[in-house]
């Protein structure tokens, strides 16, 4: 009858596809293996409650020293910063935090951690037993943060425990979004924005020295959702900002806040006079938070991502845009949508040329700034993109030469759990002949120089393209490392760390790093520890007498 | 009952689109097969449309005998001019009907939901064609049935001289699918089309629709036990066979495979795989590069872990919001509330509604060019 095409169909075997019981400990790429290194998870009882609920999403935070910024390499000046470190110290020591402080030491093993490490060889003869005390004191180290179900969890990135050192529950609503700015000035690094809205500043060292499962000494903006009670999507420090952060919301609008403003203000925004246009509104009174309004589209942002200089702000969301905005002249700059469907997630390189978003197409795209429009589209997945990510330490084997063709490599995870590795090489990717507008003429662009958008007024999104117009970029290599649907996936100098939406994550030691890492410590440990450590040994060592 | 429609009337306020009814459907035992799919059909606005035009021309056409199309075109009247704007409605002599017409349908057991869409639309098509028939026969009475967007390439390209009837139902959930089978020794295409009216698609664990439909359209090669006789040949040979559409219908209907019959079981057995669908869709396994943009309008949910047992409700987009229709109840969802029916990543799982049948509609516009 009419369905005869159905019945013809049913030879492929999706029942072949079913859960494969054992998924590898490593994966296979040309430049070697990666190995799975740590998983990090939480307590299993929590899953039940999380599912379908919340998705996981992981930050990475690199506590330093403090004051860490502006440490100098020569050993002279380390002198000063060790000494900013013991002050530091005694800060905390003073506040009347001091006894639990170190009950965190004892509690989490921190003399495990680093017995018999590569570091303490590289401190010469300083007494190992010191160092360990005083690192662990001071909350020294790399730590993941995530959120499951109605927690914020958070493990050390460098030690092999499964399980997390902290957990801090909230009541009131699920954390759902959380950032980290490694050079914080005063004490809070830490943003967690709600489902509820909420949003809550915090010290993250001063959760790590808490033995308590409740957020400690935390600013807490839109209460309850007063601003806005939509839910938080996404969450940001302004780079270089000095203390300013974005939060986005569900409802399609962004808020900027100043964190050494009160958090408890009473800034109210004018009505929004067109959902469909892009609108700025500052508060009434300067001292109130947050201090300004975007309103971007219309339903919700999905994600948000600061370029690495700070000068541009990206978003995508679920009308399928990709907006870029110039944030300290509050501006839309360009953007454009996606083949069909919402997008999931962001990213920038880190030289500011490329974007890449991931979404409900299946498609990983690039987006060049230098060409305001998408100048690939990856295909691979098999279901939603919802992570992306530029490998910044990646450097391509032949850049030594000429410097003409710079490779940019990124990676993608999916709902189809598999993680992408991928190459970007400018130079080959030519746009196929376009039709160009009536009258002009068939032009042939490469990536890198085009003059397609002169005519393109400022602040104009760009529609869908169509199928053909499109580059197609193919995968390096494809892997299915996880049972579930992933959330996201980070690159850091050693590893790649990739995380499902139920709160499971894997950390995959990079060729060349897993061999040589049978310890605990890592590079990042190494290279920021051994600058300051024998001083930070000898001087603040005198605690160790506790141990 | 009436405290459920007063709550949505109360949800959506002054939101509430004039003219528009939302009743839920009364269930007479199990039938929330029937109830599920024919809330979407009455939301597929322009097949309500068109069927109900359709009745108002054609009521008094000497009282014709009561068939299902006629039972339902009374059903969604009898929806639509409702006074209230919420309530619960007893579809009985739809069902009655439909019993009588169907002995599968006639028992109390669990029915699959995509069946009795297949069989309804098939059917609600014989009995325009009959009557076009019966109205050529009788040029007195014309009927708005007769030849509504009648593609030019249509008769031809199937080879039948004969033009096929297109009636209303065909302008909306018809497409062609082609079949191009390749003929690996003398590398002659030979194309065969087919129309359609929904799409059953082999799912995957943790896949989207659009790599379901990619998986659809890929290559399959035809060989050793199961060549190809190639007319050219004269023999059989090696083939390359692969399906595409040909013309995207209006209404994309797309059924999930999620009932898979397991060999080794010897029985039928609900895949719960999580498979992700998105608001909006293209096709990528188009002939020509279309571009056609699709919106989810509606989706038809199977709730329960085996096949032979368990409930259907469905979701609903109506005026940009989104509704849950539950047998008599109806309520409002958040449109994020979709996702939770994408089925389970694990196999197993207390998660068990599951999106069975989607429905698209074309937003008209291709970007070509």
């Amino acid at each position: 009858m009419i369905n005869p095409a159905n019945g013809m169909i049913s030879t492929s075997s999706a029942a072949a596809n079913a859960q494969s019981p054992g998924l590898k400990t490593y994966f296979k790429t040309p430049e070697g293996r990666y190995k799975l290194h740590y998983e990090k998870t939480h307590p299993s009882g929590l899953l039940h409650y999380a599912h379908g609920k919340t998705v996981t999403q992981v930050t990475i935070a690199n506590l330093k020293d403090k004051p860490a910024p502006s440490t100098p390499p020569a050993p002279p000046s380390s002198f000063s910063a060790s000494s900013g470190v013991r002050s530091a110290a005694a800060r905390l020591l003073g506040t009347g935090n001091g006894s639990r402080a170190l009950g965190f030491v004892g509690g989490n093993g921190g003399s495990k951690s680093l017995s018999g490490s590569s570091r303490i060889g590289s401190l010469g003869a300083s007494s190992s037993s010191s160092s360990i005390i005083n690192t662990n004191f001071d909350g020294k180290g790399t730590y993941i943060i995530f959120n499951v179900g109605d927690a914020i969890f958070i493990s050390d990135l460098n030690s092999q425990d499964k399980d997390p050192i902290k957990s801090i529950h909230f009541s009131n609503s699920n954390p759902v979004c959380h950032a980290f700015d490694q050079d914080a000035k005063d004490g809070h690094d830490l943003l967690i924005g709600l489902n509820s809205g909420d949003v809550y500043s915090v010290s993250l060292r001063q959760q790590l020295q808490d033995v308590g499962k409740k957020l400690v000494g935390a600013h807490h903006y839109n209460k309850d959702g007063s601003v806005n009670n939509g839910r938080c999507a996404s969450i940001a420090w302004v780079p270089g900002g000095d203390g300013a952060f974005v939060v986005a919301h569900a409802d399609g609008n962004l808020y900027v806040y100043e964190k050494s403003k009160d958090g408890a203000g009473d800034s109210s925004f004018p009505v929004i006079k067109d959902q469909t246009q892009f609108s700025v509104a500052h508060a009434r009174y300067s001292k109130s938070n947050p201090i300004a309004r975007w309103h971007i589209c219309q339903g919700p942002i999905n994600s948000i991502s600061f370029s690495t200089d700070g000068t541009h702000l990206a978003t995508v969301g679920r009308d399928g845009y990709l907006r870029v905005f110039d944030y300290s002249k509050e501006q839309l700059i360009c953007g454009g949508k996606s083949y069909y469907g919402a997008l999931l997630c962001c990213a920038w390189s880190m030289d500011g040329k490329y974007i890449l978003t991931g979404g409900e197409d299946d498609l990983v795209q690039v987006w060049s700034m230098e060409d305001r429009k998408v100048v690939a589209w990856g295909e691979g997945h098999n279901s939603w993109v919802s992570g992306v990510a530029f490998d910044s330490y990646w450097s391509s084997p032949n850049s030594d030469g000429t410097g003409e063709t710079v490779m940019y490599r990124f990676g993608s995870v999916g709902q189809d759990t598999r993680l992408l590795l991928w190459d970007l090489e400018m130079d080959e990717i030519v746009v196929p002949l376009r039709r160009g507008p009536p009258g002009g003429s068939p032009t042939f662009s490469t990536g890198s120089q085009s003059a397609h958008w002169d005519n393109v007024p400022v602040g104009t999104l760009q529609p869908a393209p169509s199928m053909r117009d499109v580059p197609k970029l193919s995968p390096l290599v494809a892997h299915r490392i996880h049972t579930e649907p992933l959330s996201g996936v980070i690159f850091t100098q050693e590893s790649v760390l990739t995380v499902c939406r139920e709160g499971h994550i894997k950390i995959w030691m990079r060729p060349g790093f897993a061999e040589s890492q049978s310890s605990n410590n890592s590079e990042t440990l190494l290279s920021t520890s051994s600058k300051e450590k024998p001083l930070l040994s000898s001087k603040v060592g005198s605690s160790s007498y506790r141990q | 009952m009436g405290a459920a429609g007063s709550k949505l009337e109360k949800a959506l306020g002054d939101q509430f689109p004039e003219g528009e009814r939302y009743f839920g459907l009364e269930n007479f035992g199990n039938t929330c097969y029937c109830n599920s799919v024919l809330q979407a059909l009455y939301f597929c606005v322009p097949f309500r449309e068109q069927l109900l035009d359709y009745y108002a021309n054609n009521k008094n056409i000497g009282d014709a005998e009561e068939n299902l199309l006629t039972c339902l075109a009374d059903l969604f009247t009898q929806i639509s001019s409702q006074k209230k704007k919420t309530g619960v409605i007893a579809p009985k002599r739809f069902v009655q009907r439909l019993k009588k017409q169907n002995e599968l349908f006639r028992s109390y057991m669990h029915q699959d939901a995509h069946e009795f869409l297949n069989f309804l639309l098939n059917e609600l098509v014989d009995i325009l064609e009959k009557e076009t028939q019966a109205a050529k026969s009788d040029p007195e009475t014309s009927s708005p049935t007769e030849k509504t967007a009648n593609g030019p390439k249509n008769g031809q390209l199937n080879g039948v001289r004969k033009e096929p009837l297109v009636t209303w139902v065909h302008t909306n959930f018809q497409g062609i699918l082609t079949n191009e089978t390749k003929c690996l020794r003398c590398e002659t295409v030979t194309a065969r089309d087919e129309t359609f009216f929904d799409l059953s698609l082999d799912i995957e664990q943790n896949s989207s629709i659009t790599s379901c439909l990619k998986n659809f359209s890929s290559t399959e090669t035809l060989n050793a036990e199961d060549k190809f006789f190639c007319d050219k040949c004269c023999s059989l040979q090696e083939a390359q066979k692969r399906m595409k559409i040909k013309k995207p219908p209006h209404i994309l209907v797309i059924h999930l495979k999620r009932f898979k019959y397991i060999e080794q079981l010897g029985r039928y057995k609900k895949l719960s795989y999580r498979v992700v669908f998105p608001l909006e869709l293209k096709l990528s396994n188009t002939v020509e590069d279309a571009d056609i943009e699709y919106s989810l309008f509606a989706v038809v949910v199977h709730v329960g872990s085996g096949p032979n047992h368990g409930h259907y409700v469905s979701l609903v987009k109506s005026h940009n919001h989104w509704l849950f229709f539950d047998d008599e109840n109806v309520e409002m969802i958040d449109e994020s509330a979709v996702q939770t029916f994408f089925g389970s990543a694990q196999e197993y799982s207390s998660n068990t509604d599951h999106g069975y049948i989607l429905f698209y509609e074309s937003l008209g516009a291709s970007n070509k060019s």
